[in-house]
């Protein structure tokens, strides 16, 4: 694909201007021009995707379907991304989700400073899960674990990899809704309540409660979280709902917000962009809280 | 120039919206540089009389008909719709929204046909949101499905003389409706709030496969932040013009605003 032309005359400036300049701007990043010979200035935080996904080399486009997610990056401002790549039935066997995560680890050298990597694990799986997690993380440089909805995270079977998480000082980024039906295709999904339930048990975890806006009721998750401080809230999902990342940030505090997109990737830039909150928070929101989260991995 | 056909004034049964009044709502548009809206009354898409609701949008609109324009949500297996019609048109309405699944009646009933077919005579646009919100949010009291995309393309293939406005859409690029040889007439707009422009890129498929003069600008405000959409609008890879023809002057054309 080809930029297009540039615009000339149009009244709207947001119409002018690249994808990458808005989402500079609303992170509250300077634009270029305006830091050039100001060596004073302090580092921007990057940019970060607290979730993304490689795809499985399952389907025929994955190498362009990868590159076209870096592509989109490029044109929203986003520098980094946190990845996982998810077995295409689960529950995952300990077999697939090696497979996965050395295709995500192919990746982050595809994509050298671009791509993280989530090292995907099924609990259920045992001792393999956990050596799983700590390979990937010990000699492969992932940053955080991956969860999906195998278990339910407040199984005891879950345990172990959450011990190895906090023994490894990796977040686990935990797949998370509350709908108000039965998902059949999702017996064991997690929710905040879950989430916060576990953060209780080990309050030394770093978790992350997965797409709130992809998530079902979003007010429910909010609320549910509200009494478990040390867990973070990812913004990604694809529902454009008005109003999240207010709520989210009155009643959690800005800096347990962690933006994300889940692939969904103009809305994830566009509710942190459109928030009613200072440039300063919302910089916190598009990566400083995700630095800080990740301990100078990024 | 930008042309917001896609959004809303008043409550909403289920969760509370910011920027829902008239004021409120413009201040909104001036924030984000959107000159005109289309708006209709979000409380009408659960009151059973839907004109309460149609009155509660006038009212909100006087004195602001140079940024807002009204279209009426009008349910015509309810008592008194015609009557309702010519009220609204008197308003000052300039098109209808219609929500069949929430309503309760099919497009293909000869009660909506003749309601089209009216509103078409009036000179008046006829916006469909497809979805009024994601399923995974609905209320445990509520399960209202998605208008079939098959049902709006036979009812746009049956009132080639109507102009129909889709809203809160997806999934046309792989259907009749985001084709242009697929012999349906080019009587509808498609708005592009519920689709993105990287990744995916369905806004961008249908520019190829149907036309950029086939699509139409929206954000669903205040339901939505009006940002995803003025995003979508911004990286999408078009050239000026086209862009120019989806902000403001496809929809711009049909309701006369110049």
């Amino acid at each position: 694909m080809t930029e297009p032309p540039q615009e000339s005359g149009s009244r709207r400036s947001f119409l002018k201007r690249a994808g990458a300049l808005a989402a500079t701007a609303a992170a509250g990043r300077a634009p270029a021009a305006q830091t050039a010979g100001k060596a004073e200035t302090p580092a921007r935080p990057k940019v970060i995707d607290c979730h993304a996904h490689l795809h499985h080399r399952g389907r025929a486009s994955w190498e362009a379907d990868d590159r076209a997610l870096i592509d989109a990056a490029d044109r929203l401002g986003i520098d980094v991304l946190c990845c996982s790549m998810l077995t295409p039935r689960r529950p995952a066997t300990a077999d697939g989700f090696r497979e996965c995560n050395r295709w995500v680890l192919d990746g982050a050298k595809r994509f050298p400073g671009r791509v993280l990597g989530y090292a995907y694990v099924n609990p259920g799986c045992g001792a393999e899960a956990v050596d799983e997690v700590r390979r990937c993380v010990l000699d492969h440089g992932f940053i955080g674990v991956k969860l999906y909805n195998e278990h339910f995270c407040t199984d005891p079977i879950v345990f172990p990899i959450v011990e190895a998480a906090i023994e490894l000082g990796v977040p686990i980024l935990q797949h998370a809704g509350h709908i108000h039906y039965f998902l059949e295709d999702q017996p064991r999904i997690s929710d905040g309540a879950r989430i916060a339930e576990l953060a209780a048990r080990y309050p030394e975890a770093r978790l992350i409660c997965a797409h709130v806006c992809g998530g079902g009721d979003w007010e429910w998750t909010i609320k549910a979280l509200r009494h478990a401080p040390s867990v973070f809230l990812d913004t990604s999902g694809s529902v454009p709902d008005d109003g999240v990342v207010e709520m989210a940030a009155k009643t959690l505090g800005v800096d347990r917000l962690l933006f994300g997109c889940d692939m969904s990737m103009t809305n994830g830039v566009g509710r942190i962009r459109g928030a009613d909150l200072t440039d300063d928070e919302k910089a916190r929101i598009f990566g400083g809280n995700m630095a800080k989260l990740l301990g100078g991995r990024v | 120039m930008i042309l917001d056909v896609n959004a809303y004034l008043g409550p909403f049964a289920f969760r509370p919206l910011r920027h829902n009044t008239g004021p409120a709502l413009v201040a909104l548009m001036d924030a984000k540089g959107i000159d005109r809206a289309v708006v209709s009354s979000a409380s009408a898409i659960t009151y059973r009389n839907t004109q309460a609701g149609n009155e509660e949008v006038a009212a909100e609109v006087v004195g602001r008909g140079d940024r807002l324009i009204p279209f009426a949500v009008i349910n015509p297996s309810y008592a008194g719709w015609r009557d309702d019609l010519h009220a609204c048109r008197d308003l000052g309405f300039r098109g209808l929204r219609l929500y069949p699944k929430w309503h309760g009646y099919a497009l293909p009933d000869p009660a909506c046909l003749e309601l089209v077919d009216a509103a078409t005579a009036m000179g008046m646009p006829i916006s469909i949101p497809i979805r009024v919100e994601d399923v995974r949010n609905r209320s445990w009291l509520v399960e209202v499905p998605e208008v079939p995309l098959a049902e709006v393309a036979a009812l746009v293939a049956a009132r080639p003389d109507a102009r129909f406005l889709l809203l809160n859409g997806a999934g046309y690029a792989n259907g009749p409706l985001g084709r242009k040889d697929s012999g349906l007439p080019a009587n509808y707009l498609i708005e592009i709030s519920r689709m993105d422009s990287v990744l995916t890129d369905e806004i961008g498929r249908l520019v190829a496969g149907l036309g950029a003069d086939r699509l139409a600008f929206g954000t669903g405000m205040p339901f939505h932040y009006p940002d995803l959409a003025l995003l979508k609008l911004e990286v999408l890879r078009v050239d000026d013009a086209d862009r120019r023809r989806i902000a403001w002057s496809n929809a711009a054309e049909w309701l006369k605003l110049g």
